[in-house]
């Protein structure tokens, strides 16, 4: 593990600034309770379900060992797997590529508003109401016309008729309507992290660069964005791994359907576990999930650490 | 300043996104006027022919929403203080001590966040079980707690990188103590940060049922979204209610998150000036 | 079973009982089991044995019930019920855990494996509730339906589907049958007079009411089990009469029978017949019937628990139910879908069964009597001494309350009967065919393969 060459989040030459030479009794008072609580209630369950993912159980009675055929199935024999991974590795690039433009509004906030707070409260609304709000305000938005949906009104009136679809019932457009709604609801969480970075940076030295002639845009090149960086770190990790479980949302406007056409790996595998109660499968698929968040996350990271030298 | 196209754009964008962004929670509010008819016919726009003012006066009473919110305010409170505290602990020594295995541990917090909920409800049921824990409010600040801490640690150790070491140094040398270079100096001055991981943390809580189904049986212990679901009959579904119980549930979220983010200002870290 | 309710219901003309909840200790029924009078006198003394054992020791009993909305009967019957309960065992504590459907099924799988199952709980019929009884978390409840003469107050056979190795692990809330509500004045509207008495003529039907412009039946397919509880009569009909999935576990046919796959193949035809509104995989049970109710749509099949919703709705006085007819000269209108409810059961791991089993007994002995008084008489486990009409229900309530006493057999849903597994493969596979055409003998392949690969679960 130690050779581990994971970095997060670190500022520009952060590992430098590991100055403070404090006692052992200190680390362990600073780091100890958080770490074993940590360690107690989320990381036993992760190691379990590794376990669990040997087993051939239906979450109830009698389990047996299988050793990694589950996993063999789930990657090898499995043809629901490889598309709701597909559509969730998807969704967490899609949700990528918004971060920029968060990152793009909380700069023209903090330039052109004065009370931007504000504004950002305002714009963080969706994500302070419930995915079961905001699930069921877009399904009437994406009815079928003859159930009133707004989006087909919409084209009906401004000429567009062919483009009418029933939504959230087509395979092959049902999870992108998601993917936006989604996508929509959590810019304001963004912005949010955003914007406090952006706050983050001292006045002083966009007055010292004015003085040196650079301003606006020039200034954001040079200045925001280097110092912005680790913020920006975190959101895409973040964005990454929210996606990464999307589940509510999907649950709440389609539950995967139609015929798992808008499943990810995380309702595919609350549908094995619970449903099909295949506990045993669905264990397998949850540690498969945490896999893939940790190698996507440590490929971001090495590629966000590039990046980052190349600003500064 | 001189008013330009791009300004322009960039004001039409900032009113537009104010008016999608904010649509919803006029919806909600019209939603939880409407009858069940009303609601499920799905017309977008429409106001409730007859506003239902008693869906609120229902889902007060039906919903228990004063015992909910006392037990959803004393859960979300203690989770926030300890989350606050354990993980700016946390940040602080990752991203200052000298010592081995800071990103390992930083790892193994980052690892914590790709566990899906419903994964570790068997073990903690089996976990809390012989602790006699289960159907205590314990039951859920415990787990709270212990998956907001990874966000909590990942968001304020990236700000606590970028602040300057300089004060840290002269106060080390002139005697002060790890513990008070901590309280006075870093804590006071990552108030921002500490704000948004306080909003960040407090909607996920404020809003998570499937844990607090799983772990509290006795109504006296229910916390708020069991208000809602308690709409959720096997047959049939009171919409509603449940438009008016959400608004009622989501108010004290909105009233504190415009107090906090007030506090995420510039000001507050004057003093900490990087470069 | 028809003769049982007629007889009931005579009983109640005569005048013989009241319906009110103060007189509902056991005194009707240490009438009729006059030996029994010495076991159980009167109701402050139903409970002696269990009572004197405890000797007035507190007990705290959890209940977990999916009886969540207050403005709902059986909440109302439920509370009231335990609150009476309580005034007579000052000793005994009942604490609701009222939790919606999908949730307490999660919570009691995950309490299930940390035998922590409440003391009393719910589970659904059969196929569903057999992990836990083979697991061992119930306990038999065959002293609970010998007292105070509860096992004859069940419509016949009905235990049956609670029942393995000879034991009753669990008793039910509910006993509903699938029917056809339809619209009377759309129907008139399409120029139909008779409600269908094929399939064919049904098809037909299909046709005529979306010419007008009316969507013909109502459904809500993201609730998959929706689709499966209609293709299942069908599968009713094609088979000739019940037992089809039996015989597939027993080994004696395979889903690639013609008969499932000629059901595959009619249920496509009335999907491709416009029979269902567009959009309707996304549509939840409650949305899909707001079309009904809203008089958009002109028919809506389900179990007939929907009766008291549709009949409070604006279109209630317009509303009558008829059978599902026969498929290509098929099946018996009379065999219907059966829907045993969900079942009270209580845990093994419970610290005070005996209290428990109590409360039970006196729970289910009530429970037929307080829902009829609350208007919710259609689709109860119980036979129930009362005269509907003068009651107050519903034209609609009484014909569909008629239609029980035609049930001359039936089957269970899928997902009552074949392992989760299966079941979920099952429903996926019809909900595709609302959203693409298939090649029914795909299906059936489909079928058989998931069996075969999850036989063993």
């Amino acid at each position: 593990m130690s050779s581990f060459a994971f970095r997060l989040p670190e500022a520009t030459e952060a590992t430098t600034l590991n100055v403070l030479k404090v006692s052992k009794t200190a680390i362990g008072i600073f780091i100890l309770p958080a770490l074993i609580l940590y360690v107690g209630i989320v990381f036993v369950p992760i190691l379990v379900s590794f376990y669990t993912g040997m087993l051939n159980w239906n979450g109830i009675g009698e389990s047996k060992f299988v050793g990694f055929e589950n996993y063999k199935d789930i990657l090898f024999n499995d043809n629901l797997f490889w598309p709701a991974a597909r559509r969730t590795l998807l969704y967490a690039v899609a949700s990528m590529i918004e971060i920029p433009f968060c990152l793009m509004m909380a700069v023209l906030l903090n330039r052109y508003v004065r009370k931007a707070n504000t504004l950002v409260s305002i714009y963080f609304t969706p994500v302070i109401l419930s995915v079961v709000v905001i699930g069921q305000l877009w399904k009437t938005i994406y009815n079928p016309t003859s159930m009133g949906g707004m989006l087909n009104q919409f084209l009906i009136n401004i000429g567009l008729d062919s483009w009418t679809h029933t939504w959230l019932s087509e395979t092959n457009i049902a999870i992108y309507c998601i993917y936006f709604v989604s996508l929509w609801q959590y810019f304001g969480y963004h912005l949010l992290i955003q914007f406090t970075g952006v706050q983050n940076i001292p006045n002083e030295i966009y007055e010292a660069a004015k003085i040196d002639g650079a301003d606006g845009f020039k200034a954001d090149r040079y200045i925001t964005l280097p110092m912005i960086v680790p913020i920006f770190k975190i959101s895409i990790v973040l964005a990454f791994i929210g996606s990464l479980q999307s589940f509510d949302m999907i649950w709440v406007m389609t539950g995967g359907g139609p015929a798992h056409a808008t499943d990810t790996i995380a309702t595919y595998m609350y549908t094995s576990s619970f449903l099909s109660q295949k506990f045993g499968y669905g264990s397998a698929l949850a540690s498969l999930l945490v896999v893939l968040c940790l190698v996507i996350t440590v490929v971001i990271n090495t590629v966000l650490n590039k990046v980052d030298k190349k600003f500064s | 300043m001189k008013f330009t196209l791009g300004k322009g754009l960039v004001f039409l964008l900032i009113g537009i996104l104010v008016v999608t962004q904010l649509y919803p929670l006029i919806w909600l509010f019209l939603y939880s006027l409407k009858t069940n008819d009303e609601i499920l016919s799905g017309k977008f726009f429409a106001l409730p022919k007859v506003w239902q003012w008693h869906n609120y006066e229902a889902a007060y009473q039906a919903g228990h929403y004063l015992k909910y919110l006392v037990n959803s305010v004393k859960v979300t409170a203690i989770t926030l203080i300890l989350v606050i505290l354990l993980s700016s602990m946390v940040a602080y020594a990752i991203s200052r001590f000298k010592m081995r295995g800071g990103q390992v541990i930083m790892l193994i917090f980052v690892v914590g966040m790709m566990i899906p909920l419903q994964s570790t409800l068997l073990p903690l049921m089996k976990i809390f079980s012989p602790l006699h824990m289960l159907n205590t409010h314990w039951s859920l600040i415990i787990p709270y707690i212990a998956f907001q801490l990874p966000i909590a640690i990942f968001i304020l150790s990236g700000f606590m990188r970028s602040i300057p070491t300089e004060i840290e140094e002269s106060a080390f040398i002139d005697g002060a103590s790890v513990y008070r270079i901590f309280r006075s100096i870093i804590l006071p001055i990552t108030v921002p940060p500490v704000m948004t991981v306080c909003i960040l943390t407090f909607i996920t809580i404020w809003n998570e049922y499937v844990m607090a189904a799983t772990f509290i049986s006795s109504d006296r212990l229910k916390t708020l979204p069991f208000g809602i679901y308690s709409f959720v009959s096997q047959y049939s579904v009171n919409y509603g209610n449940i438009g008016a119980f959400m608004v009622m549930g989501a108010a004290p979220v909105i009233l504190l998150y415009f107090v906090l983010s007030n506090r995420i200002t510039k000001g507050m870290v004057a003093g900490a000036v990087k470069g | 079973m028809d003769n049982k309710l007629k007889k009931a219901l005579s009983i109640a003309a005569a005048g013989a009982l009241t319906l009110s909840l103060a007189a509902c200790g056991n005194n009707d029924n240490s009438s009729k089991n006059g030996g029994d009078a010495a076991a159980s006198p009167s109701s402050s003394a139903s409970s002696a044995p269990s009572a004197s054992a405890s000797s007035g020791e507190k007990v705290t009993l959890t209940f977990q019930n999916i009886y969540v909305d207050p403005n709902t009967p059986t909440y109302k019957t439920a509370h009231q019920i335990v609150d009476q309960y309580q005034k007579d065992h000052p000793n005994i504590k009942i604490e609701f855990d009222s939790l919606n459907t999908d949730q307490q099924k999660q919570k009691l799988k995950t309490q299930a494996n940390a035998k922590e199952i409440p003391d009393i709980t719910m589970v659904n019929p059969a196929a569903q509730m057999k992990p836990f009884v083979d697991a061992n978390l119930f306990v038999p409840l065959n002293d609970v339906v010998e007292k105070n003469g509860l096992k004859d107050t069940y419509q016949s056979g009905l235990l049956d589907y609670y029942s393995f190795n000879g034991n009753v692990y669990a008793l039910p809330d509910g006993n509903n049958i699938e029917v056809v509500y339809y619209n009377k004045d759309l129907f008139a509207q399409a120029g139909i007079s008779n409600p269908p008495a094929t399939f064919d003529e049904l098809l037909a039907d299909v046709k005529a009411l979306k010419e007008k412009g009316i969507i013909p039946m109502a459904i809500g397919e993201k609730d998959t089990w929706t689709g499966s509880f209609i293709f299942m009569n069908i599968l009713l009909r094609t088979n000739g009469g019940p037992g089809f999935l039996k015989d597939v576990v027993d080994g004696k046919k395979t889903f690639e029978d013609p008969a499932f796959v000629d059901a595959v193949s009619k249920f496509q035809d009335l999907i491709q017949a416009g029979a269902f509104e567009e959009g309707a995989t996304s549509l939840d049970v409650d949305t899909g019937r707001s079309l009904f109710t809203s008089g958009k749509a002109a028919m809506y099949m389900l179990g007939s628990w929907e009766t008291g919703t549709i009949d409070a709705s604006e279109v209630g006085p317009k509303v009558a139910a008829f059978q599902f007819p026969t498929v290509g000269g098929k099946g018996d209108p009379n065999q219907f879908m059966l829907a045993p409810g969900t079942a009270f059961a209580i845990a093994a791991n419970s610290k005070h069964i005996e209290e428990a089993k109590d409360f039970l007994n006196y729970f289910t002995l009530n429970f037929p009597k307080v829902q009829f008084e609350l208007k919710n008489a259609v689709g109860l486990p119980q036979k129930v001494d009362g005269d509907m009409k003068a009651a107050g229900y519903s034209d609609l309530a009484i014909s569909v309350a008629d239609l029980f006493g035609k049930v001359n057999g039936g089957d269970i849903s899928f997902d009552n009967t074949m392992n989760p597994a299966v079941s979920q493969v099952h429903l996926n596979s019809l909900q595709n065919m609302f959203v693409q055409k298939v090649d029914p003998a795909q299906v059936a392949k489909e079928h058989q393969a998931a069996y075969e690969a999850n036989k063993d679960q």
